[in-house]
């Protein structure tokens, strides 16, 4: 399997035999009136991204754990470039996608095309693309940007979550050089609209010592992040602990790895 | 006269080869006299209008005012109470589609405009029916391009004074086809239904007299009659504009304020809330005075009109190529063409051309009704302006008919 790197690497060099804009555009022009890059079926207005110069459809299916793209474009020099694009995308892995960026595009004297004033579709099949990528990255949902109401303060939950498990990673067990959070003390972080957090954690051993000073520190750092209100702190020793649950920086720091 | 030599714009050269820009009707170029005053105004007299009392801020009220009476007297408005200065044609019909609709729309209501309008003329007016509970009636405009008074009448009759405003492009941005406007609005006023006109490229290229048109109220905007961008106007009749409510809150549209109350200031201030864009303002003297020495001239008017029938006729010889906006009175034409060519996307035609120097409009063309009308999703638009010459319509059809075979 090509690499995203590799294949944009050897578009670049394709295009370098080209000196004038006329044999790249008479090249995209070729690429476009090739063969479909989409089942006409899938040519559906839910694939639909448009621009105001032409239209794009992009349709994209997981498979084995990477993602197939095809699309098509009623305009024959974007679909030349869709082609390139689909070169570097289809049948790579949702983080490779998240990775990789487009410069090869500006590399290869298209970059105008790439502009959003082209309004060719282009640049939102890229930011839809890497939509794909990111909702099978990962699980978590936009919160709804419709969901504000003036006059009622409201806290971004996810944003909370965040800022929590930022405040977490201030606390140390005093005996392990490496935080609660990526050790894996913490089993759950729950913050409601109203600013009140519950945090559901363990430590290493049931009979540790210092445990209610580690919980006192939980609460008051959870306590001190903008738009707490309350802390809960529920510490279980069911299920236990292992080392299983520390992070890969945590394994490595620890020299675990 | 030259008109060409006057704006330094055309000079330029792009990736090589000389400007050909056919692009007028979304922005003309500007010429040195505009150019000039607006340079001396942002270093000598950039102080803001009708408020201080220092040279500066005086100096800057005069030309903005001067800017005003050279509006009013082009467009033959009675006084200068009836020009107001917005952002551009966009903005002058969004105070009217807020203002008179929150006047006079009801419920059950409509706003008659035609299939040809532009978003802005169409969107516009499907918010303000949107929030008064009135729809949006559609007058439909026939193969050629054109509007039909009897259906017209017929629409105003079956409504029976529920239509309360017909809006109407005078010369749409796509067909280039000039509206029976005298027509249309002697007609709707037997209903006494008010008629406002999107004059955007109508005060381009006809003579616009608002006292003869009889029109209700008049758009346009600066950028296109070779005035910078960010500057319009509205033209309206004192009855509407003493009656509508004033658009925005703000500075200079007030008499006084107390938290209680407010009193408006009269017109065209009333409709001029902030600081406007005076330097934009008063340059309308210069361009508009521009345009007329242009519309005026014989030699520079018989060398746009043979650009025009050269170009009809030679599009009109390119293998699957289709015209939209045909008139049979080919007077009721602007030098405007709009055209899709069979096996050549618009969009791919507008990015080789470009390649070639030549500067087109490609796309939905902000009339994505009409476009559906014709059923296309996107056009080639070529428009021209006094300044453009044959040598470059020659140039234009030839490169066109390369890009052609390039893509076929």
């Amino acid at each position: 399997m090509n690499t995203i790197q590799d294949i944009q690497a050897g578009i670049v060099e394709e295009f370098a035999v080209f000196t004038d804009w006329m044999d790249k555009y008479e090249y995209l022009i070729e690429l476009g009136k090739g063969m479909p890059l989409i089942d006409e079926k899938d040519k559906t207005d839910e694939h639909l991204i448009k621009g105001c110069q032409s239209r794009v459809w992009l349709a994209c299916k997981p498979e084995n754990g990477r993602l197939r793209f095809s699309a098509d474009s009623d305009a024959i020099i974007t679909k030349g470039i869709i082609s390139l694009l689909l070169k570097v995308y289809d049948n790579q892995t949702p983080a490779d996608i998240l990775a990789a960026n487009e410069d090869f595009i500006g590399e290869i004297g298209l970059k105008e095309n790439l502009s959003p004033t082209r309004a060719n579709g282009l640049v939102s099949m890229i930011a839809t693309i890497k939509e794909y990528a990111k909702r099978y990255a990962v699980v978590t949902p936009d919160p709804d940007p419709g969901s504000e109401m003036p006059g009622q303060a409201q806290h971004d939950e996810k944003g909370l979550e965040d800022e929590i498990i930022l405040a977490l990673r201030q606390v140390y067990d005093p005996e392990i050089p490496v935080n609660i959070y990526d050790l894996g003390l913490i089993y759950e972080i729950q913050a409601d609209a109203d600013g009140v957090v519950f945090v559901k954690m363990t430590l290493t051993a049931p009979n540790c010592p210092i445990a209610d000073e580690v919980v006192a520190q939980v609460q008051e750092a959870v306590a001190d992040v903008p738009g707490v209100k309350e802390v809960q702190v529920d510490l279980v020793f069911e299920p236990e602990w292992t080392t299983d649950r520390m992070s890969e920086e945590a394994k490595l720091e620890l020299g675990m790895l | 006269m030259e008109a060409r030599s006057q704006f330094p714009a055309l000079d330029r050269q792009i990736y090589g080869k000389p400007l050909i820009y056919f692009d007028n009707a979304a922005t003309a170029q500007r010429p040195r006299s505009v150019l000039e005053l607006q340079q001396r105004m942002c270093v000598e007299a950039n102080g803001n209008i009708h408020r201080a009392i220092h040279r500066l801020s005086a100096d800057a009220t005069a030309l903005y005012e001067a800017g005003r009476e050279a509006v009013r007297s082009f467009i033959n408005a009675p006084a200068r109470e009836n020009v107001i200065f917005t952002s551009g044609t966009t903005a002058s019909i969004n105070l009217v589609a807020s203002c008179f609709a929150e006047r006079y729309l009801k419920e059950g209501d409509r706003i008659l405009i035609s299939e040809a309008e532009h978003h802005s003329n169409l969107v516009s007016w499907q918010l303000a029916c949107g929030r008064h509970g009135a729809t949006l009636e559609v007058l439909p405009v026939d193969e050629d391009g054109e509007i039909s008074l009897n259906e017209l009448e017929r629409r105003l009759q079956a409504a029976e004074g529920r239509i309360k405003l017909v809006a109407l492009t005078h010369i749409s941005n796509v067909l280039g086809v000039i509206n029976p406007v005298r027509e249309v609005i002697d007609i709707a006023h037997r209903y006494a239904v008010p008629v406002l006109l999107d004059g955007a490229q109508g005060v381009v290229h006809a003579s616009v007299d608002v006292q003869a048109l009889n029109c209700d109220f008049y758009a346009f905007s600066g950028h296109k009659i070779y005035a910078p961008t960010g500057i319009g106007v509205l033209y309206g009749k004192r009855k509407w504009l003493d009656a509508m409510p004033p658009y925005m809150g703000g500075g200079e549209m007030i008499e006084t304020v107390t938290f209680e109350k407010t009193t408006y200031a009269p017109l065209p201030l009333k409709y001029e809330a902030g600081t406007q864009n005076y330097v934009a303002a008063a340059c309308m003297a210069p361009a508009l005075e521009l345009s007329r020495q242009m519309a005026e001239d014989p030699a520079l008017q018989a060398a746009q009109r043979t650009m025009q029938d050269f170009l009809l006729e030679e599009l009109r010889k390119i293998d699957g190529l289709r015209l939209y906006g045909t008139p049979r009175n080919p007077e009721c034409k602007i030098p405007l063409f709009s055209f899709t060519v069979e096996g050549a996307f618009a969009g791919d035609l507008a990015q080789i051309l470009d390649k070639m120097g030549i500067a087109v409009r490609s796309g939905h063309m902000c009339a994505e009704p009409l476009l559906h009308r014709y059923g296309q999703t996107s056009m080639l638009r070529a428009s021209l302006a006094p300044y453009n010459t044959l040598a470059e319509c020659e140039s234009f059809v030839a490169s066109l008919r390369r890009a052609i075979k390039m893509l076929r």
